[in-house]
């Protein structure tokens, strides 16, 4: 499609797109121009077109091959705008009592509205939280993300023993749906098997035999050892909040 | 027309004495139970919009009419995908006096986490222990007192496909049902959950309109976990201020003690309490596997499965045309020996031999004809292929092996099974995309099928260019269709905006088939196609007879010479078969052969009489490419809507012309 049929991204587009890209860098895949048009939710066209623009933005660099990759600048903006994205969602839940799988999509919206002061009034305001609701890290205003020793599933050998650590999915029902099949956090995962030329794996969940394509398999971070999955020592650590929301509510 | 579940729910509900579910995870042995259970006469319904349907039947025991709904099978109740949506639905609406709960008894702790989501919702349950002889002969060994006493439901160990057992189920779910006096079980969540189900228990109590009449500790334990259709009603019903903010209060209280979202939370306990109940009563002797499992295990081995995929494809393929073809032409000799001239007599009689007799014989005498002889015996013989397939399990090792494929099309391994489907006929394999998660998912699945050549088209092919062109080029157009598809799979991937749901599916052990049960699977399929395909063939053949007949049939192909012969080079009323065959495609050949002996006299029977070999294949890639035919047109806009049915013929019309002049372009060129 040529770029004249397609009108120019909007903002909230464009930060959309980074913010993809962010997502996708943090989950070592490589960015596609159907994931980041998903989630988005734009048409893969316009996503090519944010692309190109944000590209002459000096944001994201294209490599060999069509490899879209962030540039140092576009990195530190898309890491701003996650943070907003996620202390929004933060906000959604602990505050306004938001049910938990609709926060991601409110966020979406306000992300885009946060002036830098806002942003910094809603962290301290949240008592400076280190997740997401869902248990991704929240980047620091500096742009940094904490350091994490999880590997996804897809990069596990067959024969392995893993425990679900955590599952980097933000649509509420796919995330319900693994649950209801015991793909959860703090699951115990036995690969058993992976299909060859980088097919799906299969796994042994509680008594269940399973076939995860690889997409699904990179959305599951996994640890070594069992015990409870960081993103919930994580959160019991923040408890303080608690008293915090009982205090904005009484008001 | 499908049947609205809704309204055939209330009416059997109103026939009958007694109303019984059937629940269970896919593959336990369920639709072998329902067949077990009911004769012949089942009703298939949906719910608006949805396309999993669930199958109502009436039976009897005694003097008592019994009415049986079985539920699509699940791994749990709820609104995430469409099948959990109407097990849900069907359960709460049909308000079933037993719930019939189809476990698989060599994987308790997986298949219990829907027995206690049914336990939630208050029903009265009764539990079907089934293939026992596997769990068996796997060393497995159920305490079924003990699974009695812990769910507080009778439990009975039953083979299904066998029959086993399901007296003794049937007379226990009638004695559940009508004596709904035994003690609630005692099975409890964690103390914060339970806390917070008893908070909301008491308020909840005190109203009289909760919704389908549930307990107040379901109605509790649906609002913790943020079920969508109770927290409407909670938003609409009247004095709730005080409830909505109490389950807000639950629900963040929940969050911060225990650092995960209740919804998170319940199914974590529903998972952990089920694997504590199979714990308790189950006895795993270690045992050397089985030599049926061992083998099972190579379809998905890295060195064997492909090898065994293709030769599974080739014996579907193989059964389908020799199968089918055997089928068809035994059909077709019984139709012209037997039912041809008892039917042809009372028109001819009655009506004399004018137009309107010849033109109701083409549709009652010719178009049953064709319906026997190319509709009928691939989608028969394929039914009866995908049933044997399905029931052993060996469906999923095929989406294992494809996954990585399926995946530049932005679908995943489930779609290969229509694909397969579609070579036989292209419309049971678009009721087939059914299987796939999302819309996008189907459109492009669908999109593809319809751009696999069916057995009408091959016959086309076949029949055509072979014959006069030889055996190449015939062997082009199918290269260049199968190249066509893989290009418009990418490029749709590339444009149509979301993504694929990605690939999470259980994978079964080996089953071996009962026969009654695919018999009957087969049966309800073909009858669903029948009753769609028999009209159209029915009405598309009068009309096309009725134009041919008075003679209108030149008229129509005079505006097509600009297309027809100016870009594709072939002869206008050859073009005019061409659009005659969207009827039924095999008719493009009969009626080209047909056509050209009326107008070349009979000489013309063979086509290179009036058409280059060139022509002809350029006739023949048309004919493969553009709409099958208007049954699949019809079946695409029941499945995907008339919007995207319209696109979908639009764009494979548009691709027909533009391939067809560059293959003729091309062979002038190459001379």
């Amino acid at each position: 499609m040529s770029p004249a049929e397609t009108p120019a991204p909007t903002v909230e587009t464009l930060e959309d797109c980074l913010q993809a890209l962010h997502r996708l860098e943090g989950q070592g895949r490589r960015a596609d121009l159907n994931e980041v048009a998903a989630f988005a939710r734009i048409t893969p066209a316009v996503a090519d077109q944010a692309l190109r623009d944000l590209q002459a933005r000096g944001l994201v660099r294209k490599e060999a091959g069509d490899a879209v990759l962030l540039t140092e600048e576009g990195r530190r903006q898309a890491a701003g705008i996650l943070r907003r994205h996620r202390l929004s969602e933060r906000l959604f839940a602990d505050i306004l009592g938001l049910p938990w799988d609709r926060v991601h999509d409110e966020a979406m919206r306000l992300e885009h509205a946060l002036t830098p002061e806002a942003e910094a009034r809603i962290a301290s305001l949240l008592n400076h939280p280190e997740t997401c609701p869902h248990g991704a890290p929240i980047p620091t205003a500096d742009g940094g993300v904490a350091a994490s020793t999880a590997r996804t599933l897809d990069q596990v050998s067959p024969g392995a023993r893993v425990w679900i650590q955590q599952i980097a999915e933000e649509e509420p029902m796919f995330l319900r749906y693994l649950a209801s099949l015991g793909l959860l956090p703090g699951a115990e995962v036995h690969v058993e098997e992976e299909a060859p030329f980088g097919g799906p794996l299969l796994v042994q969940v509680g008594g269940a035999r399973y076939a995860l394509g690889r997409d699904v398999a990179a959305r599951i971070l996994v640890q070594e050892e069992s015990g409870a999955p960081a993103a919930l020592r994580v959160r019991a650590r923040h408890r303080h909040r608690h008293g915090m929301r009982e205090r904005a509510r009484g008001d | 027309m499908p049947i609205t579940c809704h309204g055939a729910l209330q009416d059997l509900r109103e026939e009958v004495q007694l109303f019984i579910a059937l629940a269970g995870n896919p593959n336990v042995g369920k639709s072998s139970l329902f067949n077990r259970l009911t004769g012949m006469g089942v009703v298939t319904a949906n719910y608006p919009g949805k396309t999993v349907e669930v199958q109502l039947a009436e039976t009897r025991l005694g003097d008592r009419a019994i009415g049986i709904i079985d539920l699509p099978g699940t791994y749990a109740l709820g609104g995430i995908s469409e099948d959990q949506w109407v097990a849900r639905q069907a359960l709460l609406d049909g308000r079933p006096d037993a719930v019939v709960l189809v476990l698989d008894a060599t994987n308790l702790a997986r298949n219990l986490y829907l027995g206690l989501q049914i336990l939630d919702l208050g029903l009265p349950m009764v539990v079907a222990l089934n293939i026992v002889d596997q769990a068996q002969a796997r060393g497995i060994e159920v305490d079924v007192r003990r699974l009695e006493e812990i769910l507080g439901s009778p439990v009975v160990p039953t083979v299904a496909t066998r029959g086993t057992g399901l007296d003794v189920l049937v007379a226990r779910a009638v004695d559940r049902a009508t004596r709904p006096t035994a003690l609630p079980p005692r099975l409890r969540y964690s103390v914060d959950v339970e806390a917070a189900i008893a908070k909301l228990e008491g308020p909840l109590a005190a109203r009289t309109d909760r919704p389908h009449g549930l307990s107040p500790r379901a109605v509790a334990i649906l609002l913790l976990e943020g079920d969508p259709e109770m927290g409407a009603w909670l938003a609409g019903a009247e004095d709730a201020e005080e409830l909505t903010r109490l389950r807000d209060e639950m629900i963040a209280a929940l969050r911060d003690v225990r650092g995960e979202e209740p919804a998170l939370l319940l199914a974590r306990e529903r998972h952990g309490l089920a694997g504590l109940i199979a714990a308790e009563v189950e006895r795993r002797e270690s045992r050397p596997s089985l030599l049926a499992d061992r083998l099972w295990r190579l379809t998905t081995a890295p060195l064997t499965g492909l090898p065994l995929l293709a030769l599974t494809l080739a014996g579907i393929f193989g059964c389908l045309f020799y199968v089918g073809d055997w089928l068809s032409t035994g059909l077709s000799t019984l139709w012209a020996t037997f039912a041809s001239p008892v039917i042809r007599w009372p028109f001819l009689t009655l009506l004399g031999d004018g137009i309107l007799s010849r033109t109701l014989l083409w549709g009652f005498d010719a178009g049953i004809n064709a319906a026997l002889a190319v509709g009928i015996p691939y989608v028969l013989t394929f039914y009866i292929l995908l049933a044997v397939l399905e029931d052993t399990g060996y469906l999923n090792a095929v989406a294992f092996l494809t996954d990585q494929v399926m995946h530049k099309m932005g679908l995943h391994g489930r779609a290969v099974i229509p694909l397969v489907a579609g070579a036989g006929c292209n419309v049971p394999a678009i009721m087939g995309t059914r299987v796939l998660g999302n819309m996008r998912e189907r459109v492009i699945a669908s999109t593809l099928v319809v751009l696999t050549p069916c057995s009408a088209r091959t016959a086309v092919i076949l029949g055509a260019v072979s014959l006069t062109a030889g055996w190449k080029p015939a062997l082009a157009i199918y290269a260049v269709t199968f190249g066509l598809a893989l290009l418009t799979g990418i490029g749709l991937h590339r444009f149509l905006p979301g993504r694929g749901t990605g690939l999470v599916m259980e994978m079964f052990p080996f089953r071996r088939p009962g026969v009654l049960p695919i018999l009957k699977k087969t049966w309800v399929r073909f009858h669903a196609f029948v009753v769609v395909a028999t009209p159209i063939v029915l009405g598309g053949s009068i009309v096309l007879g009725g134009l041919y007949e008075t003679g209108l049939l030149w008229k129509l192909a005079v505006p097509l010479r600009p297309v027809m012969e100016g870009w594709l080079g072939i002869p206008a009323v050859a073009g005019l078969t061409l659009i005659v065959a969207v009827l039924r495609k095999e008719l493009a050949l009969q009626l080209l052969i047909t056509l050209a002996m009326v107008q070349y006299g009979p000489q013309a029977s063979n086509l290179l009489s009036f058409m280059r070999p060139d022509q002809i294949v350029v006739y023949a890639l048309v004919n493969t490419i553009y709409i099958p035919c208007v049954a699949t047109i019809a079946v695409l806009a029941r499945e995907l809507g008339w919007r995207r049915a319209l696109l979908i013929s639009a764009f494979t019309v548009i691709l027909a012309l533009v391939v067809g002049g560059a293959a003729r372009l091309l062979m002038s060129t190459l001379g």
